[in-house]
């Protein structure tokens, strides 16, 4: 969306090692694929060829989700926050903006999960009587202070749902 | 009303049997695999599972207790764990009071409170009496004329309002005839009913169809297919038809000054209150068999507490004709002003959306002709397909001004929206690579409904035109 007016606000660059490290782990949940068809095989179900052309394509598969989509994912977080709502941008095929806008927030919260805690990275969550939506990886006092500048917000503007 | 109160004792069963209806899969299931069990301790543990449920359901009803404090709803209930339920008025969406088959031989109605918010429990109370239940009503919503009123009105038969002046639209009898004949439900049962009948398969043996087969004469392999698949539609499209009957005779809606009442049902009735202050969008939904015949159905979304998708929205006007739903609208609800700025998908979009129905549908039919050899002549359905798309072109359609929203979109269906800027909780902008290459987003607005949001989308704007839109729900004024 080049010609339109982007958020400009980036979110912590630790962002993509975080989600290096947390595809590299969950990512293992994909050999079950390979090693289900190894069994499979072992029963005589399907020809060796299956699992051994499967496991090199899941360790590319792998690879490429821990080395080239968080970078793609970092590079195109955008966000910004200001009196009329919470403005996001963000995608790797598909590209997605989504405008909060602060009188219909009901509450804002922020989390932090094991890995984020190990790069003093925070997360941003900001629920509206529909939906709830999700800034994802900012370091602890940016999202500290985030949070209770949306909540500022929020308070000066409220509605009813 | 300040002093705890407690259910009338049928509760209990009505109680027992909503834990029977939630768990009717299970049930089955347990029941068919337990009765191949040729030992008796299935049966025991069957009549252990019903006793306790109906103890449960007695001790859920010592326990429930009810009270309006000032300006607060507050239920006791729960039996192993205990929970004290407090509801404030101004926190109330939509209150529903229906008159269930069990309840009404006993005189009886359940009534639901419902707040907004997925984290919240929805209040019922599942069985007291109608003049407790018109007081409660009254009680919350505030009306301290309209408690008077009612409480000295209360017949039998109507809840009528008569202190104030009341703005009424009824379903006619000819209207609920039609809406039953054109509501599309059947396909929905057939499904169903086909699911079901595959279960059948014990009945449906060999040797039975070619006794069939044999004694019924003209009767080919095909024709019997052909009659098994008529009869499923017949079948489905009665019971469709029975339950549009049921569930909207006697359909009325009422205007109060600060709400809409609507009425409607024939075994159960439902009575639903919907302040105006809580009306998220309207939705009008001209089904593929009524829209021929210019009629649609008109939803509203609320903020209430339920969970199941179908169940959110609200019926406000089961069949009513499309150009009289401009005249119903400015009567009814209040400030539904037209806007007229309009904004429709660009000519580049045109092809996109000729194409895009028939995406998926090739797929199946290469799916389908890989496993049948006559597959290919499921490609006949492109034609009805991008015919398909070529609607959705034509009707998608957007307009908004200051303060209003009015979106067109089709699905299968054709349907309109109506929504107010504040109601507007999350707008947002979604392109894909090739929409990027054409400069085309797609607009989605989400407004909230039931326990969660319902959206709004019209696919392959401008994306200019799209910014704009989004721009709209924080309040820039569009230009132009």
């Amino acid at each position: 969306m080049n010609d339109l007016i982007l958020p400009q606000t980036r979110i912590n660059e630790n962002a993509i090692k975080a989600w290096r490290i947390s595809v590299a782990l969950f990512g293992l949940l994909l050999y079950a694929v390979p090693a289900l068809l190894y069994l499979l095989y072992l029963n005589n179900d399907v020809a060796l060829m299956v699992p051994i052309a499967t496991a090199p394509t899941t360790f590319i598969i792998h690879m490429g989700l821990i080395f080239i989509f968080p970078k793609i994912r970092w590079s195109r977080w955008r966000f910004d926050v200001n009196e009329k709502g919470v403005d996001m941008y963000r995608g790797i095929f598909v590209l997605k903006r989504t405008i909060v806008p602060v009188n219909r927030i009901q509450h804002v919260d922020t989390k932090q999960g094991p890995i984020y805690r190990k790069f003093g990275l925070s997360s941003i969550s900001i629920s509206t009587a529909a939906t709830t939506h999700e800034i994802p990886a900012l370091d602890d006092e940016t999202a500290t202070h985030l949070r209770s500048m949306i909540s500022e917000l929020v308070r000066k503007v409220k509605e009813d749902v | 009303m300040s002093e705890f109160r407690r259910q009338h004792p049928i509760a209990a069963v009505t109680q027992f049997l909503s834990v029977l209806r939630q768990n009717l899969i299970p049930i089955a299931i347990f029941l068919v695999l337990g009765s191949r069990n040729t030992d008796d301790y299935f049966w025991y543990f069957f009549v252990a599972g019903v006793i306790s449920t109906l103890v449960i359901g007695f001790l859920g009803w010592i326990r429930f207790t009810y009270r309006v404090d000032g300006d607060e709803l507050q239920i006791n209930k729960g039996v192993l764990v205990r929970k004290k339920l407090y509801l404030t008025k101004d926190r109330i969406q939509v209150i529903d009071i229906t008159e269930g088959l069990l309840q009404r031989i006993f005189g009886l109605v359940k009534v639901e409170v419902k707040s907004a918010g997925s984290g919240t429990d929805n209040a019922t109370i599942s069985a007291i009496s109608r003049d407790e239940a018109l007081e409660l009503r009254a009680l919350l919503r505030g009306e301290q004329s309209a408690l008077q009123s009612e409480e000295t009105v209360v017949s039998e038969e109507e809840i009528s309002d008569q202190t104030s002046e009341v703005l009424e639209w009824r379903l006619s009898g000819k209207s609920l005839l039609l809406a039953a004949l054109t509501s599309g439900n059947f396909g929905l049962i057939a499904s169903i009913l086909g699911a079901i009948s595959g279960q059948l398969d014990q009945f449906v043996t060999e040797e039975n169809l070619y006794f069939i087969l044999d004694k019924v004469p003209g009767l080919g392999n095909t024709s019997l297919f052909v009659g098994v698949f008529i009869l499923i539609f017949v079948v489905s499209y009665i019971f469709s038809f029975i339950g549009v009957i049921f569930q909207y005779a006697d359909f009325k809606v009422e205007k109060k000054e600060k709400e809409l009442h609507i009425t409607s049902g024939l075994l159960e009735r439902k009575h639903t209150t919907i302040p105006f202050n809580r009306i998220q969008a309207l939705r009008f939904v001209e089904g593929i068999f009524r829209e021929p015949f210019g009629y649609g159905m008109l939803y509203v979304e609320s903020a209430g507490f339920e969970q199941k998708t179908n169940e959110r929205s609200i019926v406000l006007l089961p069949f009513i004709k499309k150009d009289k739903l401009n005249a119903f609208l400015s009567d009814f609800i209040e400030e539904v002003e037209q806007p007229e700025f309009t904004i429709t998908p660009p000519g580049r979009a045109f092809f996109r959306y000729l194409r895009r129905p028939n995406y998926i549908l090739i797929t199946a039919i290469l799916g389908i002709w890989w496993f049948w050899d006559l597959g290919w002549i499921f490609f006949g359905f492109l034609v009805p397909a991008t015919f398909l798309g070529w609607l959705r072109f034509n009707d998608a359609k957007l307009s908004f001004n200051g303060n209003m929203m009015k979106l067109q979109y089709r699905v299968l269906a054709k349907r309109t929206a109506y929504l107010k800027r504040n109601r507007a909780q999350v707008s947002e902008l979604t392109r894909n690579p090739f929409q990027s290459f054409k400069k085309l987003a797609t607009t989605h607005i989400t407004v909230a409904s039931g326990a969660g949001g319902k959206d709004f989308s019209v696919i392959d704007l401008d994306e200019q035109d799209a910014q704009k839109i989004i721009n709209w729900s924080v309040g820039a004024k569009h230009e132009e």
